[in-house]
């Protein structure tokens, strides 16, 4: 196996064209853990660790947080940069395994590794996210739910890799929560949720719902939001919602659950996300007031 | 792990029965089949490439017929290894065809696989996903096959069928 610690962007690149079974090495959180359990062995390793540029969290002018591929869960997790309908992107990102792992993990690597029990994949889906991905032949754009195609499967093209992640402002008054359920704490989620929502004088004016852990992609419902929308997310609505995206799910069973337990608990794990998001939403601190 | 699935074939049961025991016409359709020998009357060896993200691997199956019951049951037992022999799966196959009218067939089928090796370590629960897929995958192949093979016999109404193969579902 080969070993490649280019430092620009474009010199990766140029390897993994080569290449098709080259892998790049982010974090190695995962890709390491796989290589040490013989299941996967790719011919050359490209470590991102030397690229310049494509670590780091910036906020723009329209709100929106524009994420680096190589930056660390920890770093997501401990930024300021988030509004408070985008702040479960980082809620998700403290709960991704330990600290080693959270100092280690980035971004781009959990995202392309795509396991569905995952926590990025599932908030991000929720928040309306846009994977940038670059190949030698240029950048595109992906929207988060299309990036996620399988399990373990994304719409990444032989030689793109992930270089950032943006995160759209959510409407005024927006909050939201990301609630897991895991067997003990650090491990992959039994089910997940996401949830974004505001309110305007109790009635809900903007819900966005993933769940996580349930099906080879994140779950993402349009049927859903629309129940909840308009109501005033009472215990009602919240499970209709839930009910719309348990229909779409197909979990596995393993060892985290079987798949008639995954789809028992979602409908409490969803409406712990929205109760969650409300009340936040609903506290909503003066001092932020426009 | 338990597989069961069954989908609809629109050809007499017969045809189906043929198609089914003929290696030369469910290789084609068995989804990353790269080559396959017949070693013997019954027993057949396949190389299969799978993919699950970005592990991938091929196994080198052997596969004999066990019993059968023109046209409605077939058993079979499969043992696969990857070279290296890092992973070997065995498994206990049984497939069934009803016919539900004179060119309408039910195919189902039942397999018992275990896994071993470096590839049992993933977690069954994705595996089971993974041959689900590979088996709709191969559903709509061979149903694709088969009915184009009726098709071009220029025998897709019931009534020609019925005259060719009078005991269909009898």
């Amino acid at each position: 196996m080969k070993f490649y610690r280019p430092t620009s962007l474009k010199q990766a690149l140029k390897v993994l064209a080569g290449d098709e079974d080259a892998r790049c090495l982010a974090g190695g959180a995962t890709l390491v853990a796989m290589m040490n359990a013989n299941l996967i062995a790719p011919s050359a390793l490209v470590s991102l660790a030397a690229v310049k540029g494509l670590a780091g969290i910036a906020k723009r002018k329209n709100g929106t947080v524009a994420i680096g591929a190589m930056t660390r869960h920890q770093a997501v997790a401990d930024s300021d940069a988030f509004d408070r309908g985008q702040a479960m992107v980082k809620e998700a990102a403290s709960h991704i395994g330990h600290p080693a792992i959270r100092n280690m993990g980035t971004i781009g690597g959990s995202i392309s590794h795509a396991d569905p029990a995952a926590d990025y994949p599932t908030a991000l889906v929720a928040v309306d996210a846009t994977v940038t991905v670059e190949s030698a032949a240029g950048k595109r754009e992906i929207e988060a739910s299309r990036f996620f195609t399988g399990y373990l499967e994304t719409a990444l093209a032989p030689g793109e890799i992930v270089v950032a992640v943006s995160i759209p402002a959510t409407p005024s008054g927006a909050a939201s929560a990301y609630e897991k359920y895991a067997r003990v704490q650090g491990d992959f989620a039994t089910v997940a949720a996401a949830a974004v929502v505001a309110l305007e004088r109790g009635v809900c004016s903007f819900a966005r719902i993933a769940v996580g852990g349930c099906a080879p992609t994140p779950v993402r419902v349009a049927a859903a939001e629309a129940k909840l929308v308009g109501s005033k997310l009472e215990p009602a609505a919240v499970a209709a919602a839930a009910a719309a995206i348990a229909a779409a799910c197909d979990p596995i069973d393993d060892f985290r659950g079987s798949s008639a337990y995954r789809l028992a608990i979602l409908p409490t794990i969803v409406a712990r996300a929205v109760a969650t998001a409300r009340q936040r939403a609903e506290q909503r601190p003066a001092e932020q007031r426009p | 792990m338990q597989i069961a699935e069954t989908f609809a074939v629109a050809a007499p049961i017969e045809r189906v029965w043929q198609f089914i025991t003929d290696p030369t016409a469910v290789a084609p359709c068995v989804p990353g089949c790269q080559s396959y020998e017949v070693l013997g009357p019954k027993t057949y060896k396949a190389t299969v490439k799978i993919a699950l993200g970005p592990i991938k691997t091929t196994f080198n199956v052997i596969v004999d017929l066990t019993a059968e019951q023109p046209p409605t049951f077939l058993a079979s037992t499969a043992r696969g290894e990857e070279g290296g022999k890092a992973s070997t799966l065995t498994a206990q196959n049984e497939l069934r065809l009803a016919a539900d009218g004179p060119s309408a067939t039910t195919v189902s089928y039942t397999s018992e696989v275990a896994l071993v090796g470096r590839l049992g370590k993933f977690g069954l629960g994705i595996m089971k996903k993974k041959a689900k897929t590979i088996g709709e995958e191969f559903a709509v192949a061979f149903r694709a096959r088969v009915e184009a093979a009726e098709a071009n016999r220029g025998g897709t109404t019931s009534e020609v069928l019925s005259t060719d193969v009078p005991q269909a579902g009898a």
